[in-house]
């Protein structure tokens, strides 16, 4: 879904209706936080109304200990593709390294900044602001 | 003159007009502008993965909201800011779960919301010019001359009815039966409900290659003080030529509303 989500706190807009019509507002996230997550894919969800990642990150602290999956939230499949992602941009077992927002609910998750791939390059578009 | 007799001549007769009425509709598509193309709100380009506005959107969208910001009537007033206090205070309880008062969130856009996410195309014809988005907003503007129906006729839909007409190369179109309501995007967004005077018309037109311009005026004698006055810009979608209708949230919804709240399903 082109699930555009907008966030458009402290803006009035009628006509504009945001993507939090077609599907959300982002305001679960924490969009003054940002959290660097390293680790591992297990899925890439190519999906509507929102595309996902579940990652699984290890403990740095403690590599030993079991890794922590994360989800992680983007736009949706069509929209994504024209940022140059495609289904099979990411598979399970590419270590990879994304920067999000954090959920404020203390979930391990988040909305997308930037995502680098396998080969360290950056994948689709990152964020060029923080909304 | 017995039935059959009557379907012979009429099967006589219908290709003829069929060739005529043919001939007449190309001279009629020939006068019509080319809006053929993918297009987007000029605000939505460069959004990145996690759909975050460029900075050249974000100042779109400020620009759009100064423009759109509504000077109700007393009465709207203290219904705007009822809703608008109840948002706020749901938010104030619960930061991370955003209060939601439009539900389902997986509908299209209402008109005129219609001109906001996804990509666009129109399809202009003589008798009708269809707006398809591919958020699943699919709007009929008819330009066969028609009226609106008789009000014993219409009711509030997402879309309202629509007729129009084109004055040389701008297509005037007057909308009417939407739901009463407009969308807020303050907050977590909310509506305000409207009187059943809420009355839309455009004037959209391309002006270049790669924009068409859309001047709205939205007016309701009961509920705003004064018109309201707005005009966007859509551009043409240069990075992509296909239209996928996504509307779709039931293959994974993970942001599903729980008592009245967004949750979110991390994994």
């Amino acid at each position: 879904m082109k699930r555009a989500v907008a966030a458009l706190v402290g803006i009035s807009m009628l006509l504009i209706a945001s993507s939090a019509l077609a599907h959300h507002s982002r305001a679960m996230f924490d969009q003054t936080k940002q959290v660097t997550l390293v680790g591992t894919v297990k899925e890439f969800q190519w999906t509507n109304p929102h595309c996902w990642i579940q990652v699984l990150v290890p403990d740095p602290k403690n590599p030993q200990a079991e890794p922590v999956e994360w989800g992680v939230e983007m736009g949706a499949p069509v929209e994504l593709m024209r940022k140059g992602w495609k289904p099979g941009s990411l598979n399970p077992g590419d270590k990879v390294t994304i920067v999000i927002n954090p959920l404020r609910d203390g979930q391990h998750g988040g909305l997308v900044v930037s995502v680098t791939g396998p080969d360290g390059r950056i994948i689709g578009r990152p964020a060029e602001v923080t909304n | 003159m017995s039935a059959t007799v009557i379907a012979l001549l009429a099967g006589c007769l219908c290709p003829a007009r069929a060739q005529t009425s043919s001939k007449e509709r190309i001279k009629a598509f020939a006068k019509l502008p080319d809006w053929s193309g993918i297009w987007e709100l000029d605000a939505f380009v460069g959004q990145s993965d996690g759909q975050q506005f460029s900075a050249e959107g974000q100042r779109r969208l400020k620009q759009y909201a100064a423009a759109l910001r509504p000077s109700f009537s007393p009465e709207y007033q203290a219904k705007y800011d009822e809703i608008r206090k109840k948002v706020e205070d749901a938010i104030a309880a619960d930061p991370a779960h955003p209060p939601v008062t439009h539900q389902p969130l997986c509908v299209a856009p209402p008109f005129p919301a219609t001109s906001s996410p996804g990509m666009f195309e129109w399809r202009v014809t003589p008798e009708e010019t269809t707006f398809i988005s591919t958020v699943g907003a699919v709007r009929h503007i008819y330009t066969d001359g028609r009226s609106h129906p008789p009000k014993d006729e219409l009711w509030p839909t997402l879309m309202g009815d629509s007729i129009g007409h084109w004055e040389g190369d701008a297509l005037v179109v007057d909308t009417i039966a939407t739901r009463k309501r407009l969308y807020m995007g303050e907050l977590s967004g909310f509506f305000v409900p409207m009187s059943d005077q809420l009355h839309f018309t455009e004037r959209i037109r391309m002006v270049n290659h790669d924009q068409m311009q859309i001047e709205y005026t939205v007016e309701d004698s009961v509920a705003l003080t004064k018109p309201i006055h707005v005009t966007i810009t859509h551009v043409r979608v240069t990075d992509f030529n296909r239209m996928i209708e996504e509307t779709d949230c039931e293959e994974n919804e993970r942001d599903p509303i729980v008592n009245g709240r967004i949750t979110t399903i991390a994994h």
